[in-house]
């Protein structure tokens, strides 16, 4: 369909895009989002390590210490929990027709998502800074280099990305802004804990170690405990098969959501 | 039916008045029945107040199962389970919550309080909604602890009093969460129940005996409520001390009913009449 009025405002995608995402970003400050995100972090840093510690905590940690096997879970279940709250963005901007509206305006079709997804990368970053200094709290320390703690972060980062494409598509296409955000607890936990962020492989029951080893959780895992290295000669090398399987399903899972992030706003908007 | 113009009465219904106890109990009847009809329409509330549960228990069981086995000496699933059944009473209340907070802002509590009907009506339609609610999770959760190997070895009035405890921490809850809902209407207190949820479930015997908890957090860990809820029903299946942890639940329960049952109402009032 053309339109043939006169002028139509050409406003610059990139500064629709800030405009977009700084909607989001000031306002979580104000509406607990941010304080929420803190509160989760440090949770997820007190309810993996108080009870888990000394239950396993043992000379069979590649580790040294439990604090150290244990961090990059407790960064993922922290950025799952900011990331994911995209999804009741999502769904409450569905909800009240800003979507819509959004998409009567010139505008570019992707530019509200990019914003979402821009204010969780936002949201992200202080959940991974919060679950890093619990981290340093408990004892855990990076062992390698710089290069290694900016892999480790970009890592965790990214897969907060590939996590709120997940949680847009879920939360435009609910409709129910409440409906969605309060069941991702058990998700999370259930993901967690069938992983080998919470013990080594050969704690699990045999018949279960295939699906642990391989989920994608567990993946990311081996290559966050790679670039954190341990005191103790037990850590795992960083290798190029180990953080490429981690790379590999980030951005599988984004190859997959994106298209139907977009299926999904195009229809329900 | 919406066509027809109402007569000012009904006439040919009961002749109940709005403040008689024939009114009463019909009404919360329609009342509860509307709750658990929004419950059922929604697929999603109940894959996710059923599903997760149970693939969480399944987790917990092989994950932690062995070790718990190894620091007890009994079957992690006597502890695993209550606990479970207290975390899907928690994040089912959650529903209830919204409904409130989304019925407070759409007006729906303001059409309520402007029909004739008994005004404990409302909040005892919600309660009686969440009790059976909570009873049918409850009755799920235990039938696959029973797959898992959970035995009730203490005979048939413990065993009813197990599927007792959770509802009645969830009442418990339900009521500290609505009235906060009622007072202070947003989503994010829904969000806010997820890392209450999962401190408390952290935090609890269920989880891991305690001690295995460092000592410093041992008191709080022995005394929070999911916590005495648990050993209440870890007495009531495999036995063990019952009499202090079962006054601990009633002590939390009465506690909370009392600081919360005054503002629940008056909450419940003043989101009806305002707006």
């Amino acid at each position: 369909m053309t339109i043939s009025t006169a002028h139509r405002p050409a406003p610059a995608t990139v500064q629709q895009w800030w405009v977009l995402s700084s909607r989001l970003i000031c306002s979580s400050i104000r509406n607990g989002e941010v304080a929420l995100c803190i509160v989760t972090s440090v949770v997820a840093t007190a309810g993996f390590y108080i009870p888990l510690n000394e239950l396993i905590e043992g000379p069979g940690l590649p580790t040294g210490s439990y604090a150290q096997y244990l961090l990059p879970l407790i960064t993922l279940v922290a950025i799952a929990f900011a990331s994911i709250a995209t999804a009741f963005r999502a769904a409450t901007d569905s909800v009240q027709g800003i979507n819509r509206r959004l998409k009567a305006l010139p505008i570019a079709p992707l530019t509200p998502l990019l914003a979402r997804i821009t204010a969780s990368f936002y949201r992200c970053a202080i959940a991974l800074a919060v679950a890093l200094a619990c981290g340093y709290a408990i004892g855990f320390r990076f062992h390698r280099g710089p290069l290694e703690i900016l892999a480790f972060c970009l890592l965790v980062l990214l897969t907060g990305i590939a996590l709120s494409f997940i949680g847009d598509v879920i939360g435009t296409s609910s409709r129910n802004p409440a409906a969605t955000s309060q069941w991702l607890l058990l998700p999370v936990m259930i993901f967690g804990y069938l992983s080998v962020g919470i013990q080594p492989l050969q704690r699990f029951p045999e018949w279960i170690q295939p699906i642990v080893s391989n989920q994608p959780i567990s993946r990311i895992v081996y290559a966050l405990q790679a670039l954190a290295g341990s005191a103790s000669p037990g850590a795992s090398p960083v290798t190029w098969s180990v953080i490429g399987t981690a790379l590999a399903w980030i951005f599988s899972l984004i190859a997959l959501t994106v298209p139907l992030a977009l299926l999904v706003y195009r229809r329900r908007v | 039916m919406a066509s027809h113009i109402a007569p000012p009465r009904a006439a040919g219904t009961s002749a109940a008045t709005e403040d008689s106890l024939s009114g009463l109990l019909s009404q919360t009847a329609v009342l509860t029945r509307r709750s658990l009809i929004l419950l059922v329409r929604n697929p999603m509330t109940i894959v996710f107040a059923l599903l997760l549960p149970v693939l969480f228990l399944l987790t917990i069981d092989v994950v932690l199962g062995n070790s718990v086995e190894i620091a007890t000496g009994e079957k992690a699933i006597y502890r695993s389970a209550p606990l479970v059944t207290l975390v899907a009473a928690m994040l089912g209340s959650a529903v209830g919550m919204v409904g409130i907070i989304d019925e407070q802002l759409d007006g729906f509590l303001n059409r309520l309080w402007v029909l004739p009907l008994h005004r404990g009506a409302g909040l005892l339609g919600r309660l009686f909604a969440e009790v059976i609610r909570l009873t049918a999770t409850t009755l799920v959760i235990l039938g696959v602890a029973i797959i898992l190997g959970f035995r009730f070895q203490q005979g048939p009035v413990a065993a009813l009093l197990w599927l007792a405890v959770p509802v009645i921490f969830g009442v418990a809850f339900a009521i500290a969460v609505n009235t906060a809902a009622l007072y202070w209407p947003k989503a994010l207190l829904v969000d806010a129940i997820q890392p209450l949820a999962g401190l408390g479930l952290a935090l609890c015997v269920g989880l891991v005996p305690l001690d295995l908890y460092p000592n410093w957090i041992q008191p709080v860990v022995r005394y929070q409520p999911m916590s005495v809820a648990v050993e209440t029903m870890l007495g009531l299946s495999v036995g063990g001390p019952l009499a202090l942890p079962m006054l601990g639940t009633l002590a939390w329960f009465v506690g909370i009913v009392a600081v919360c049952l005054l503002p629940l109402i008056l909450g419940y009032r003043r989101a009806s009449t305002i707006g």
